[in-house]
């Protein structure tokens, strides 16, 4: 897997290695928010979550010497986060460890099953209350609409929520979670679809 | 009782995000298309599905302030050391 | 299938794909390996495929390359629109609509369990949604007569198509 790293990721960690603070500010403002919610679906409080961030930051300082940039660099920062955080999960000793991913991509449908036709209908599994139209995009990116869905994000289940984010608000490919978790592709789409179809929900609520 | 070939409005809704990723095989990819020529419910779906997307792509996210204050910490003693 | 193959397109309002997005171009041949535009080659229809991909403009495509037949579509390499196929409108899709009702009240109409197809159809006709009611169509076929009720029904779909739009000529040449 030879990969080359973007000129920006070149030039942060060239920073980063040099001790350039605004290279290290840039770096965390743009994935320490995110790195807080991966770290959120392995411990169990909001405040070993920060220590876990932080203790992750650190292990990236230390290593940045040898980060030979086979992986892009926010997938190498989410790996040490979610590895740090898997580490510390399990010296927290949690009832519920790693089976918390397992219920979440359990068998929950998208939409709720009133929505469609029962099996003595006509039209089984069709909808019922079909889905109206929405205003126009232009209309909906409204700052309201914007804080309601970053709302619905945070109260998502962690593993939804670290999901959706990586892919929706930060941009990521399916693989770059995959890789960046641990995650099985069909288990990565599970979680970004159910964590989609709550927002949309939401959203659809809203709309009415 | 169920057609040979048809996807329920049911089972398209569960595989948007696949479909969206690209990711359907083939024949799939056309029963999903097929379906959304005639139902617009799931047509609504599915663009209320990309403008989700885009709304979230317009999140911003933040640290709280004190993790950042420590953050930068930890990066100055690193620094120092 | 190789050489030149004449087919059909479906395209939205101004020529526009309607899964895609894409943009077509009229005379110029577009390639699927470069921008893309149904990411997976060009997509079009033979006679029979058509019921299936209405749309409000019906356009003929000429498809270059290696040319595959899906279940329910031509896949090509490229392709290159030819004409527009003035014949197919508003009017003709409502028409289009109602022979698909008259087929299903011949075919269901007096059964006591799908009988309500019927309304069903005439319903999705009338309210402007004559895929669905196509749809409905061939799934009541199916119903009495199984899957090949529902190839028999999109069949005479395509047929009346073919006939009213004047689709005489063979796919390929």
């Amino acid at each position: 897997m030879e990969q080359v790293l973007s000129p920006e990721d070149e030039r942060l960690v060239d920073g980063l290695r040099a001790g350039d603070e605004s290279a290290f500010v840039a770096l965390m403002r743009m994935y320490g928010a995110g790195m807080l919610r991966v770290a959120l679906m392995y411990v169990s409080s909001r405040a070993v979550a920060e220590e876990v961030v932080q203790e992750a930051w650190v292990g990236v300082l230390r290593g940045i010497g040898r980060f030979e940039g086979r992986s892009s660099l926010k997938t190498w920062l989410y790996r040490i986060v979610a590895n740090t955080a898997k580490t510390r999960g399990l010296r927290e000793a949690r009832s519920v460890p790693f089976s918390a991913l397992g219920d979440e991509t359990g068998d929950e449908p998208a939409a709720d099953a009133d929505r469609f036709l029962g099996s003595g209908e006509r039209f089984p599994g069709h909808w019922s209350v079909p889905p109206q139209s929405w205003a126009p995009e232009g209309q909906l990116l409204g700052q309201e609409t914007l804080e309601m869905v970053a709302r619905e994000i945070d109260r998502l289940p962690p593993a939804q929520r670290a999901v959706i984010t990586m892919r929706d608000i930060q941009g990521f490919t399916s693989e770059e979670v995959c890789n960046s978790l641990d995650l099985s592709e069909t288990n990565q789409r599970v979680l970004l679809h159910r964590a989609r179809a709550k927002v949309r929900s939401a959203l659809e609520e809203y709309m009415r | 009782m169920r057609l040979d070939r048809e996807l329920a409005c049911q089972e398209v809704v569960e595989l948007m995000t696949a479909y969206l990723d690209d990711v359907l095989d083939p024949l799939d990819r056309e029963r999903f298309e097929e379906h959304l020529v005639f139902c617009d419910g799931c047509s609504n779906y599915l663009e209320q599905m990309r403008a989700t997307i885009v709304l979230a792509g317009h999140v911003s996210l933040e640290l709280p302030p004190a993790l950042e204050e420590r953050l930068l910490e930890a990066f100055r003693g690193w620094r120092g050391s | 299938m190789a050489g030149i193959v004449i087919a059909y397109k479906f395209l939205s309002s101004g020529r526009i794909a309607p899964f895609t997005g894409f943009g077509w171009p009229v005379g110029e041949w577009v390639d699927a390996g470069g921008i893309d535009p149904c990411r997976h080659g060009v997509h079009a229809c033979s006679v029979h495929h058509l019921p299936i991909w209405l749309d409000t403009e019906l356009w003929e495509i000429e498809l270059g390359g290696e040319v595959l037949e899906q279940a329910r579509k031509l896949v090509a390499p490229r392709g290159r629109l030819v004409r527009r196929v003035e014949s197919w409108n508003a009017v003709l899709l409502r028409e289009f609509g109602l022979a698909c009702l008259r087929r299903t009240r011949e075919r269901v109409g007096s059964l006591p369990i799908l009988s309500g197809y019927v309304a069903d159809v005439g319903r999705h006709v009338v309210g402007g949604r004559v895929p669905l009611g196509a749809f409905a169509a061939a799934r009541a076929a199916e119903l009495r007569d199984g899957s090949r009720g529902y190839e028999q029904e999109r069949g005479s779909q395509a047929a009346w198509l073919a006939e009213r739009l004047g689709l005489e000529r063979a796919d390929v040449v």
